[in-house]
């Protein structure tokens, strides 16, 4: 039997919540477990129970995030039926539109560098991104909306040209703004799927 | 400070930095470094964020200096030195993807990345300047490259792979780009 307190349960997903936005808005560095476990309405202590380092939880802060975001994702996606259509939400979820969790996103890219763990966790969420683009171009190719591109190469090439984007756009860039970013990637998805 | 005092801290930052992080670098060790006292630095670059801006505006100023010299110029050239290839091309990235996360929380360090991607911009457009559209196409392939290299950096993908589907990506979607036959085959 795990020791585990029984409300765990119910206070892990409002400790990653709290995480999340602690960190999003010091960053990793500059955020304390105090601060994460007062936002949680807990203590200190409680959420070094349930996540022992900071980076863990990074880890499930923005894996929980993630989850959600694909969860309503393809709840969007099943209630449009134009592949293209699929493909515009998707970009415009990459590029912009509020979706990218781009500061926690950036710790992650940064901390890969360093951490093995966190590099694993980067390539999970990676594959996940990836899988949601492939299965739109295949649902698209199915209908014959779009031509014979490989669906795993567009992926890999949509989620860079999206992620690259997605940087600019984080850092206010006056050139890349988001629409210039969805337009710049949906006619390049244009040419390469020729659709 | 005299010039190369100042100089010596930035090469000894650039240095420090991308072996151990901004939030991991000491600035006594910096200075210890770059042979000045730990005040000279604090002195000079009163935050983490002015030194990890200055460090990264020196390191491009640096191989910008080199890049030009190098290579044909060519368009396959500018693919290359958009990538983290081990050497200062590395070093330079890993600054570089530390200035993303700092720039995010500190508005004061975005005037430095929005020049460095501006820089980058001219340079590439110029390279393009036979597309269709030069500057569209320049901004993609910064992204493309800022995407893949990123992946490259952090050990998620092979340079050459990340070289080959850039240089296709490019030569896909002509005509928007006119280009010549891929040199990595």
């Amino acid at each position: 039997m795990s020791p585990r307190p029984r409300l765990g349960h119910v206070r892990r997903p409002a400790m990653l919540s709290a995480a999340a936005e602690v960190i999003r808005e010091r960053g990793l560095e500059n955020a304390r477990v105090s601060d994460i476990a007062e936002r949680a309405g807990t203590s200190a202590p409680s959420v070094l129970y349930y996540f022992e380092t900071k980076a863990e939880l990074l880890k499930e802060a923005l894996t929980s995030a993630e989850e959600e975001y694909y969860d309503e994702l393809e709840g969007e996606l099943a209630g449009i039926e134009s592949a293209r259509e699929r493909l515009a939400r998707i970009v415009a979820g990459g590029a912009g539109n509020g979706d990218y969790d781009a500061s926690l996103w950036m710790e992650l890219w940064a901390r890969a560098l360093r951490d093995p763990q966190l590099a694993a966790t980067r390539a999970q969420l990676d594959g996940r991104w990836r899988r949601a683009i492939a299965d739109v171009v295949q649902y698209g190719q199915e209908r014959g909306e779009f031509g014979k591109t490989e669906p795993e190469g567009f992926a890999m090439l949509l989620s860079s040209l999206l992620d690259g984007l997605a940087v600019q756009i984080a850092l206010k860039d006056e050139e890349v703004t988001p629409k210039r970013a969805r337009e710049l990637t949906l006619a390049f998805a244009e040419k390469e799927l020729g659709c | 400070m005299t010039e190369g005092a100042r100089e010596r801290i930035l090469a000894a930052a650039v240095e420090r930095i991308a072996e151990e992080g901004i939030d991991e670098v000491r600035i006594a060790r910096v200075a210890m470094d770059a042979g000045v006292s730990t005040s000279l630095v604090h002195y000079h670059f009163e935050t983490r964020e002015a030194l990890l801006a200055e460090a990264l505006e020196y390191s491009y100023e640096r191989a910008g200096d080199v890049r030009i010299g190098e290579g044909d110029g060519g368009l396959a050239d500018m693919v290359d030195q958009l990538l983290p290839y081990p050497g200062s091309l590395e070093r330079d990235w890993i600054l570089w993807v530390e200035l993303w996360l700092r720039a995010v929380r500190h508005p004061e360090l975005r005037p430095t990345a929005a020049r460095l991607y501006d820089r980058l911009r001219t340079w590439l457009a110029e390279g393009m300047e036979d597309s269709a559209d030069a500057e569209r196409a320049a901004d993609r392939l910064m992204a493309l490259a800022d995407g893949y290299g990123i992946r490259v950096l952090i050990g998620a993908m092979d340079i050459e792979d990340a070289r080959r589907e850039i240089w296709d990506a490019l030569t896909e979607t002509q005509p928007l780009v006119k280009l010549p036959e891929s040199p990595f085959r």
